[in-house]
Parts: C-alpha cells; structure tokens; sequence
C-alpha cells in the first residue's frame, strides 16, 4: 500500500464488496446477518434441521480446509479428527458426567494432538501417498473405535440422555441448536480470515506451493505442516462435539467412515479451496440441496440424489476448478475493470 | 503346526486375489500417477456384470472374463477421454476430486438400477474343498492364485518384451522424452487406463464366485488395495503380488490370533508403518515414487 493512501482509497480497500484475502467485504457480512435471520425466524422443523446441518458442515469444511485448502494437506482422514472429538465429549459426559461445555474443547485438544501426530508421522510423504496415508490412520481410528467397545460402545454406538438441560448441552428448542452451529460456524470463519491474513497463513501458502522454494527462505515445512493439520483437526474436534449433542448418538461405522471424511473435502473442493469463503459457499449450497434431493426423491429412487451428487462434482472440478469462490473472483476482478 | 499351515495357506490364497484387484490400480498410478479413487466401483460395476452374465444366462463366472473383460476395457477408455484425460494438465488435486466423484456417482446409480441387496452366484464344485494332504482350500481361491500369478507374469513380460511395454515404461522414465522419440504419449496413457480398468475386470470375474455384489463392495476392497499398491512400492508389478499375499497373510493371521475384528486394523498400522520408515514401498527401490513402475 502507498503511503500517499487517501483515507477514501484506505476506506475501499477496506471495506470490498466481496471477499478477498486479509479484509471484511459486503458480501460476507450480508450473508452471516441473513445466517442469524434464519435463525431467528421460526423456521418449520424440517427447514431448521437443514440450516442446522448446513452450519455444522460449512465449520468443518472450513476446518479441512485450512489443512487442505492452505497448506496443501489434503487428507481424507478428517472423519477421524471429527470422531474423535466426538467422541471425547461424548464418553467424558456419559462417563464422568463433565458437562460438553468443557468436554468439546478436551475433544478438539484431543483432536489436534492426533492430527499433529499425523502431520510429524507422514511428514516425508507428498501427493497420493500423503492421501493414501490419512485415510488407513483414519481406518485404523475407526476400527479401534469400533473394537474398544467398553469405551466407545462398539457397533451398538454409544447415546447421550436426550433430556433437555443447558449444562448437558442438550437443548428442546432447534433454535438453540441453530445458533450453537452459527457460532461455530462464525468462530471457524473468523480464525480462518484471521490464520489468512497473518505471517503463519503466508507460511502454509508458501509450504503448498514450493516447498523447496518456502524452506530455503528459512520456512520450516514440517513445523508449518505440523501445525495447519493440528489447527485443522482441533477445529474438525470441536465440530464432532457439536454434532454429538445434536443427534445425542454416535456409531464408529458412520461418525468415522471414509464417506465422511471424503464429504469434509469435498465441500471445500466445490465452494473453492485454499479461500476461506469457498467451504462456507460450498456448505451453503451443497447441503441444503442433497437435503431437499434426499427428502423428496429419496423415497421414491433411492441413491438418485447422490449420484447427481457424484456428477457435480465431476463437472465442477473438470470445468471450474477453482469452485464457486473463484467464480465469485471472477465477478470481482470483471467489477474493477469496469470501475 | 497344521492350523500355522493352514493359515498361511489361506492368507497366500486371498492374498492373490488381493493382488489381482490391485493390478489394474498399479498399472495406473505407476504409468499416469493418478489414483484412481473409482477404482473399487470399477470392481463393483465387472462383478455386477459377471454377475448378469451368470445369472441371466447360466454361464459359468469364468466364462464371463470373455465379455467382462474387453467391456471393461472400452469402459476404461470411454472414463479416460471424458474425465482423466481433461484432468491430466490441472492440479494434481483436481483428478483425484474427479475421481472421487466418479465413484460417488458409480456407486448410487448401482443403488438406483440394482438397489442395496446383495447378489451372488453358486459356488463351484458345489462348495466342496480341495484337500491338500491336511490342508484344504476353496477351488475357487486356487483358480484366483494361478490368474492372479499367470496375469503378474504376462503383464511383466508385457512390459519387458513387447514395443507397447517398452513405449509404456519410456513414458514412464521421461514423458517429454518418450513423446520427443514419437511415442503417442496421450494414446499410452490411454491404454494403460483402458488395460488397468480391463485388469480390473478379470479380478471381479475371478471374485464373483467367492464374494456377493452390492453398490458399496468397491470400498472395503479399495482401501486393501490401495494399501497393497502403496506396500509393493508404487508401480511395481510384482511388487503388487507379493504386497497382496503379504496383507492375506497378516489377515489371516491376526483374524485368527487375536480377533476377526483387528483383522484389517493391522494391515493399516502396517502400511502406516511402511509409510513411516521406507516411503518407498517394501520392494520398491528408493525413489519409486517419482519414477513410478520398476524395471
């Protein structure tokens, strides 16, 4: 930035109309103050359950995103962070009796310290063998879990008592549900504006492009590498807590299956990777969709909803590799031209 | 004594079918570098085919190979041309996306068209076994270990002999180079996709009469062999063979030792292992991974 900045050039700067790297836009701030109007507004049931979903899943898939969107650690093995914090709050609450107030911050601890390890065990493996890696650990997770069953519960799964009490976490009303996931939701947002805009982002960026390159400007890659994937994880954690007290039952075949983990990186992949509106564009529009599709053509062809699924994906990623963030971009960069 | 034997002999047995499955998967990551995240739907979609053929016509599933396993091949060719080959020159992220959402879509139309139920076809020799003086064995495993070696063996000589497999592995060493010499890199790269998918198809022939069919049976297996081909050391062949017989061994033996249930625990902790201290796979020489199939 110039210093000959007039306070109108700093004001523009500063306030974009959509979303770019290290600033606040129009476009996000619209789009979560029409979030918290959703909740707000009572919804019927089925409408509350999508938005509930649709938050829940935009925080995660900004979480693998920040592995695998800024520091070019694609995994496919998040369903084990995710299960694990899960997990965690879940057992703690049901065993101990601690409250998940506490409980899905000791998850996301938990989480993170699993995905650090992940990070320094795999930290000579690059591309497929790194992707390949995470999802046999997230294997190895999910068969533990489904084996260790006086912890877990095993295949029978393990339920928390759905009685409505604020200190258990469990709430009557899907409202409260809503604005849990929106905090969560806004919470990963703004870690991930702030992880973009700061010397730490700009080391992950580095690292996914040239790690030569970042390594011999003094970067430590397995550091970098170390922490994006135990930020990640701790975020993926915290999201497997919620979701725990949100349908109040946990089974290793669904919570920690390969389905979910390749979900987690799917949406990120959609919305536009490596941009912290991406995941939430992609949860925002992919969720709600396979949604509706699975509630009225679910019933009548089963699977139809997924495989239209299955071909987005395919097209988008053939046609629009950068998501609807860069479409978004695009939009952006026509905007300024014109001006 | 008897039972180390007999599971050894078992784990040997699945363990080559293991492998079998995972050929086609080598043959393609070794030459394109890509993981094929559909494979294990490629496996589903010949077993359903294998499955019609048996069925519906009353063919024996070996016979099957003949119409299975060039259909395959035009399959194989027809997924290259629309998806990989577009995908070859982006980010090496967006083929493994695409492949992915290949198989999400494989598998749910399988859901559509066949719906969840499992599918199988009667045994051989109406499940009656071999005996090996105490040892006995399924014919139908026999029958996969002498595909899964012969096919090892002529996809080696293959490689080794032919103008098609010394072009293959050119373009393998250096795909500039190979294209410089006037080897048709793209028409390569599309035959070892077509080849692998074919592979693929003989495995799922071979399977049929040992395991049912349903739209997810492509995910329990690819994760096996995605472990086997990691194992063998990216690309090589008989890498793949003796990685597949590796993992039916510590199967078998852990299934029987400690519980049925770790079975498949312990050949993750072991890939993960090998991963850990050499990178390069248990047979591949150091720095497999950036040339891809061994000489």
């Amino acid at each position: 930035m110039k210093a000959a900045a007039t306070p109108t050039d700093r004001l523009r700067k500063r306030w974009r109309l959509l979303p770019e790297r290290g600033t606040v836009s129009l476009f996000e701030i619209v789009l979560f103050a029409a979030c918290a109007v959703l909740v707000a507004v009572r919804l019927p049931q089925h409408l509350q359950d999508v938005i509930i979903l649709t938050y829940l899943w935009g925080g995660l898939a900004l979480a693998w995103n920040i592995a695998g969107g800024y520091a070019g650690l694609i995994s496919f093995g998040h369903a084990a962070f995710f299960g694990i914090g899960a997990y965690t709050s879940a057992i703690l609450n049901v065993k101990v009796g601690l409250t998940p107030w506490i409980g899905m911050w000791l998850g996301g601890l938990l989480a993170a310290a699993a995905g650090t390890a992940l990070a320094l065990v795999c930290a000579r493996l690059r591309g497929p063998f790194f992707i390949l890696s995470t999802l046999a650990a997230a294997e190895v997770v999910r068969i533990g879990a489904l084996n260790w069953a006086t912890l877990t519960g095993g295949p029978e799964g393990l339920a928390l008592l759905p009685v409505p009490s604020v200190l258990n976490m469990v709430f009557a009303s899907k409202t409260t549900y809503a604005a849990l996931m929106l905090g969560y939701l806004l919470a990963a947002y703004v870690f991930t504006k702030i992880l973009e805009g700061s010397r730490f982002g700009f080391y992950m960026f580095a690292i996914r492009d040239d790690e030569d390159a970042a390594s011999a400007a003094g970067v430590n890659p397995l550091l970098v590498r170390a922490s994006a994937m135990g930020l990640s994880a701790f975020l993926s954690g915290v999201g497997g807590s919620l979701f725990a007290q949100y349908f109040l039952y946990l089974d290793p075949t669904h919570v920690i299956s390969p389905e979910l983990s390749f979900q987690f990186a799917l949406l990120p992949a959609l919305g536009g990777l490596g941009t912290a509106i991406g995941p939430v564009l992609g949860s925002f529009v992919i969720t709600p969709l396979s949604e509706m599709l699975r509630s009225y053509m679910g019933d009548a062809v089963s699977g139809l909803h997924l495989a239209i699924y299955g071909g987005v994906v395919i097209a988008v990623m053939l046609y629009f590799p950068g998501g609807m963030a860069a479409a978004l971009q695009h939009l952006a960069g026509r905007k300024r031209k014109a001006q | 004594m008897t039972t180390i034997g007999q599971l050894l002999l078992s784990g040997l047995l699945i363990g080559s079918i293991y492998a079998l499955m995972s050929i086609g998967l080598t043959l393609i990551f070794g030459v394109l570098r890509v993981v094929n995240f559909a494979h294990g739907e490629f496996l589903m979609l010949a077993m359903y085919g294998a499955w019609a053929i048996t069925h519906f016509l009353g063919l024996n599933p070996y016979v099957a190979i003949v119409a299975i396993v060039p259909g395959m091949f035009l399959f194989g060719m027809v997924v290259h041309q629309l998806m990989i080959a577009p995908a070859l020159d982006k980010p090496h992220l967006v083929v493994v996306f695409v492949t992915m959402g290949l198989s999400i879509l494989m598998q749910n139309v399988a859901l559509m068209f066949m719906s969840a139920d499992l599918w199988d076809v009667p045994p051989l020799l109406g499940g009656r076994s071999f005996t090996f003086g105490p040892f006995y064995a399924k014919p139908e495993l026999v029958i996969g270990f002498a595909v899964a070696v012969a096919s090892t063996f002529a996809l080696r000589w293959l490689l080794k002999t032919t103008y098609l497999g010394k072009a293959i592995r050119a373009t393998v060493q250096d795909s500039e180079a190979a294209m410089l010499m006037g080897i048709p890199v793209p028409r390569i790269f599309l035959i070892t996709f077509a080849g692998g998918s074919a592979l693929v198809g003989l495995a799922a022939c071979i399977m049929m009469p040992l395991f049912s069919v349903f739209p997810t049976v492509g995910l329990n297996f690819v994760l096996i062999a995605f472990v086997i081909v990691v194992l063998a050391g990216m690309g090589s062949i008989e890498g793949a063979l003796l990685g597949g017989i590796c993992i039916g061994i510590v199967q078998s033996m852990s299934s029987y030792y400690i519980a049925p249930a770790y079975g498949q625990m312990f050949f993750f902790i072991l890939f993960l292992l090998v991963m850990i201290f050499r990178p390069d796979g248990l047979l591949g020489q150091k720095g497999a991974s950036n040339i891809g199939i061994n000489d």
